[in-house]
């Protein structure tokens, strides 16, 4: 199936400096609002799978799962710090309305 | 002539070293010289996700195996380097071939201590260090087994968690009030001793293992306080040496491992440590200490890589490690011998607590089980050095953050 946006949640649900979860089609993905703007990646980390919803560390760009330390920069998903060595996969959002669409 | 860069010890410490050389630039020949068989690996793992067959060894390898000749990273894997020549510039390895160096990193880590006592050599007894080790005790892990665990340290909680992850009956013993109480007091110790027994752990604490009995395996442990435990396995977890052995006469200063000062260097010129081995100036707490832990091997190997190259990069990371057990989250943060003071944020007996310990209203460490965020927000706070307002450090419901910048 080709990509294409999936309306989720408002985005008055997601604070600035907040990391949020949402279900898109059967996968679980984190929105994180930098400054008002939107991020989406893989919830899962990359190393041990812990939740970067409930996990997960904000400071700009970088989420840090702070079950072992692993950064991600959420712009890519690399990896900028260990012990994760892959990255996360991260989505295209975008807004429409009141709503923030993901693309899956 | 190039610059010749050898790292003895293909270790976390080592390889992150070896590949930081290249990563900066370094475009003389680098040589990893390591005992092991294996490329350089990550040890975490084989306490936890590996020894319950969770984790392909693959994913433990701190890079895949062509990385280093993809990047000019001579290798000797299983190859012991036995002696260092400190002013001829040689490092002689066990086939007594001689490597000369321009500058050399010593990253051999730690090796076990074993326990000399009767029964000692009976098979079915087990320490864990390396993948090897790990693939031993791995086979004997079969559901319904009785296993012993000798020594409640950081290895042994872990092992005995995986061993009842895999339901095997496990016996935990330990010459401590609790586990851990070493590092953690006996506060925090409790509430791990209650984790474990909480999956079905037997422990034993304030009583030592005296002899091990059986035939040709190991059938019995048997304590000093004259209990008889009987067992299909035994693994002993009671700590590590710096491993030293190869420095002998060589002038390189030893005392609870290689003293180096904040920049990895020791007292010969050009020869630095990093990782386990690495009894390391730490300028924030103005003191000598060793980690043995993932953080510090990644981290001291880098920054030995940039001092090797001259940067003049001090070395000042906060301690910090991670100990998963069952589906707990223990971390560490910080360095600490004592405290006048323990402040708790949550209740201890709730599963999600920090603990900080306190002198002079510093945090000088902090432990937390499942509060990995509040152990990154306290360890700017440690950091600092500066006294803080312990009353609101208790406060569950505040924010570390805030306390970051408040006077």
């Amino acid at each position: 199936m080709a990509p294409e946006f999936v309306t989720t949640i408002k985005t008055s649900e997601i604070p600035v400096g907040s990391v949020v979860a949402v279900d898109v089609r059967g996968t679980r993905i984190a929105v994180a609002n930098v400054e008002g703007t939107y991020y989406a990646c893989d919830d899962a980390c990359t190393h041990e799978e812990c939740s970067l919803t409930d996990e997960g560390e904000l400071a700009g760009t970088t989420l840090t799962c702070t079950c072992h330390g692993s950064e991600f920069d959420l712009r890519t998903g690399n990896v900028l710090a260990p012990p994760a060595t892959r990255p996360v996969k991260t989505y295209r959002t975008r807004v429409e309305g009141d709503a923030l669409q993901i693309e899956v | 002539m190039a610059q010749r860069y050898v790292i003895v010890g293909a270790s976390l410490a080592g390889a992150t070293a070896a590949i930081t050389l290249r990563e900066v630039g370094f475009d003389g020949t680098v040589t990893l010289i390591g005992a092991e068989q294996e490329p350089p690996y990550e040890r975490p793992p084989l306490s936890k996700g590996y020894l319950r067959g969770e984790v392909p060894f693959d994913k433990a390898l701190v890079r895949p195996a062509a990385f280093y000749a993809e990047h000019g990273i001579q290798t000797m894997f299983g190859m012991r380097a036995t002696r260092i020549d400190a002013s001829a510039r040689f490092v002689e390895l066990e086939d007594h071939r001689r490597v000369s160096f321009d500058a050399l990193l010593i990253a051999t880590g730690g090796r076990n201590r074993r326990v000399s006592i009767p029964g000692g050599d009976l098979e079915g007894i087990y320490s864990l260090r390396t993948v090897q080790d790990a693939d031993r005790i791995r086979a004997e892990m079969t559901a319904g087994r009785r296993a012993i665990v000798v020594g409640m340290g950081f290895i042994g909680s872990e092992v005995a968690a995986s061993l009842r992850q895999k339901g095997l009956d496990v016996v935990g013993i330990d010459p401590s009030k609790t586990p851990l109480l070493r590092v953690l007091g006996e506060t925090v110790g409790q509430t791990i001793a209650d984790l474990h027994r909480a999956h079905g752990v037997r422990t034993i604490f304030e009583d030592t293992v005296v002899a091990f009995e059986g035939t040709r395996r190991v059938a019995c442990v048997v304590t000093k306080a004259g209990l008889r435990l009987e067992c299909d396995v035994v693994v002993v977890g009671i700590g590590i040496e710096p491993a030293v052995d190869m420095l002998g006469d060589s002038g390189i200063h030893v005392d609870n491992g290689i003293v180096v000062d904040e920049y990895c260097h020791t007292n010969v010129s050009g020869i630095y440590a990093a990782g386990d081995v690495a009894n390391h100036y730490h300028p924030i707490f103005g003191r000598h200490i060793r980690v043995e832990h993932w953080q510090n091997a990644i981290k001291q190997g880098a920054a030995a890589a940039r001092n090797m190259l001259g940067k003049r990069v001090a070395y000042d990371e906060i301690p910090w490690f991670w100990s998963d057990q069952y589906d707990a989250n223990l971390q560490y943060a910080g360095f600490h011998t004592k405290w006048e003071q323990l402040v708790v944020r949550g209740r201890l007996d709730s599963g999600s607590y920090l603990v900080c310990y306190v002198n002079e209203g510093r945090i000088d460490a902090a432990v937390g089980l499942n509060r990995g965020k509040d152990v990154r927000r306290v360890m700017p706070l440690i950091r600092s050095r500066r006294s803080v307002d312990l009353e609101r450090l208790r406060d569950d419901n505040l924010d570390l953050r805030s306390l970051h910048s408040s006077p």
